[in-house]
């Protein structure tokens, strides 16, 4: 596949704060690819340094093939979807879907047909003359979706575009996206500090720490093999096992991660513990468990069902973990 | 807050005696208009219209009205381009004396009008060796009126951010055609607002206009100062000075309806 993005060298300094150091990223043609990270990670950054909105301090972007670096955003073949929308407010739905078309020349009938089309894309067809002021969030979140698809960019940069919404409504929107990037087949730079969404929706996901990638990979490889204790704890949770403890388990004698679901209860020759708390969250329960003798505490995350329903504060259990299921943290503890 | 019934009395009694202080002096004028008395006695001994048929048949007086029209609308689109132009620049874009361009651009409407006056006269004549005119006059009234229209722009586009500009940009439209179809339109009613009370004040100025007039270029305020002392003018002069602070203050009040209406909508 060729790569639709090609970032190098990139670096952004704000005064004396370092918000992109160095990076090299490449992202490929037609990939959902998302990029995740607490707020101040240089994520947003580097989306705006994609689209034209920032300067780099130093280093390059490429766009299919093409050094875009100095070229302004009206000249890059990429359209964003904005965070808070940023919907023209003293425009109809229509004339913003048609903003691009129109500024390009295209002539009215074929423009308003496109943004017609555009908008039936995103299931708002009947919607076309009322002001942004009178739809719902949700709503606007697909005018500007439409607005920013209408014009078939090459690639299509998302920051953070269901941040404002409600729950139930970003779950809808996070299928729609996905399915709207597979009909398109287009390249979707999706920028989020919401772990659910990025696993849920990318191809590939690229975790940010203070301006730097910390870990690349596909979600599976991200959730399961977390690069450093950072990724193990934000992507998802994990308990971070002291070399002692981590020892106890039979597992090497270094600093290791495990998820709360792969951590069991109840073999023979588990570590023994007391159960500390039981949090209930519908179809399961977490299970707080101090450890003997090891002065530590894991998580368990147990389906809410059969002989598991019964578990309450106080019980003695005993912890397993299967090797396999436990993530090395060592080469890079360090860093 | 409860206030006490003294208080209240006491608070009530200042604001009525203060605000007489400043409203009836200017009732007086309105009446003395149609007062028959050549000489303003008071009370007025009975009422008519005579004064309001002669200065509507004054030509001094309908000529520096056409004069001060002129001169406010001419200053006040100096006013309105350089104005948006300064705002734009200092509110989208970093530079090197940012703060001090800022504080030189808002300064003339603080400076004392007599000062800006005899620098101006000054300038004009022995550094430029310019005749004083009607141009002179628009030139120094531009001056202060940049900052109604700078302020009013300023405040507009701080407000709004470039979140619309960039989105604007992002969908493939240049500069120019993103202040036309995105930055003015949003500006708009704050540019009328800011066009508006630089038009007022450039029409009652008397200062500055004093010193930069050329011969023969006489506006309503100094028409009226010309004509206060004359006998039997009196009431004329009161009859303008009534027009005076119509045209001055209509544009005022709708500039703030403007300002309060959008401040509602700026932040949708």
């Amino acid at each position: 596949m060729p790569t639709a993005i090609r970032l190098r060298g990139l670096h952004k300094r704000f005064g004396e704060t370092v918000a992109v150091a160095d990076l090299d990223l490449d992202i490929e043609a037609g990939e959902f690819f998302s990029m995740l990270g607490p707020s101040g990670s240089g994520k947003t950054t580097v989306l705006r340094a994609i689209a034209g909105f920032e300067q780099p301090t130093s280093g390059t972007v490429e766009l299919f093939g093409k050094d875009v670096t100095s070229l302004p955003p009206f000249e890059r073949p990429v359209n964003t979807v904005f965070q808070d929308y940023a919907l023209f407010p003293h425009m109809s739905v229509i004339a913003n879907v048609e903003y691009g078309l129109r500024v390009a020349g295209t002539p009215r009938n074929a423009r308003r047909a496109r943004a017609e089309e555009a908008l039936a894309a995103v299931q708002l067809a009947g919607l076309e003359d009322r002001q942004p002021h009178e739809l719902s969030g949700g709503q606007r979140q697909r005018v500007a979706l439409a607005r920013a698809i209408v014009l078939r960019p090459d690639a299509l940069l998302l920051d953070e575009p269901l941040g404002a919404l409600d729950l139930k409504l970003r779950e809808q929107m996070q299928v729609e996206l996905k399915q709207l990037q597979r009909s398109l087949g287009i390249t979707f730079v999706f920028v989020t500090h919401d772990q659910d969404e990025a696993l849920t929706l990318s191809d590939r996901v690229a975790v940010f720490d203070a301006g730097r990638v910390v870990q690349l990979g596909t979600p599976r490889e991200v959730y399961d093999r977390p690069a450093n204790s950072f990724v193990a704890s934000f992507v998802g949770s994990s308990t971070l096992l002291e070399p002692p403890v981590a020892k106890a388990f039979g597992l090497a004698d270094h600093l290791m991660a495990v998820r709360p679901e792969r951590v069991s209860l109840g073999a023979p020759d588990g570590v023994p513990g007391t159960i500390a708390e039981v949090i209930y969250t519908g179809p399961e329960h977490r299970i707080v468990i101090d450890l003997d003798g090891l002065d530590t505490r894991i998580t368990a995350l147990e389906p809410n069902i059969g002989a598991n329903a019964e578990r309450t504060r106080g019980d003695r259990v005993t912890v397993s973990i299967d090797p396999a299921d436990a993530t090395s943290l060592e080469a890079t503890a360090s860093s | 807050m409860q206030l006490g019934p003294v208080t209240r009395a006491v608070l009530g009694v200042v604001t009525t005696v203060t605000l007489a202080l400043i409203y009836l002096p200017l009732f007086v004028v309105l009446l003395n208009s149609f007062s028959t008395s050549e000489s303003l006695s008071w009370p007025p001994p009975g009422f008519t219209l005579e004064w309001w048929g002669r200065a509507l048949h004054s030509t001094g007086a309908l000529e520096a009205l056409g004069t001060s029209v002129v001169v406010a609308l001419a200053a006040s689109t100096v006013a309105l381009v350089l104005g948006t132009l300064a705002a734009m620049a200092l509110s989208r874009y970093e530079f090197f004396g940012k703060e001090a361009v800022n504080l030189l651009i808002v300064l003339p409407i603080a400076l004392p009008g007599i000062v800006t006056g005899i620098a101006l006269n000054n300038a004009f004549r022995t550094m430029m060796g310019v005749q004083l005119s009607i141009w002179t006059l628009i030139i120094a009234h531009a001056t202060f009126c940049i900052v109604t229209v700078y302020n009013n722009a300023f405040a507009r586009l701080s407000a709004s951010g470039t979140r619309l500009e960039d989105a604007s940009m992002d969908l493939g439209a240049g500069l120019f055609t993103t202040f036309r179809l995105v930055t003015f339109p949003r500006l708009k009613s704050a540019l009328v607002a800011g066009g508006l009370l630089a038009f007022a004040l450039s029409f009652d100025e008397i200062i500055v206009t004093t010193f930069t007039a050329g011969n023969g270029v006489t506006t309503l305020p100094l028409w009226i100062l010309q004509n206060m002392f004359r006998p039997s003018q009196a009431p004329v002069v009161a009859v303008i000075a009534v027009i005076l602070v119509v045209v001055s203050v209509v544009p005022i009040a709708i500039a703030q309806r403007l300002t309060a209406k959008d401040a509602a909508t700026v932040s949708r």
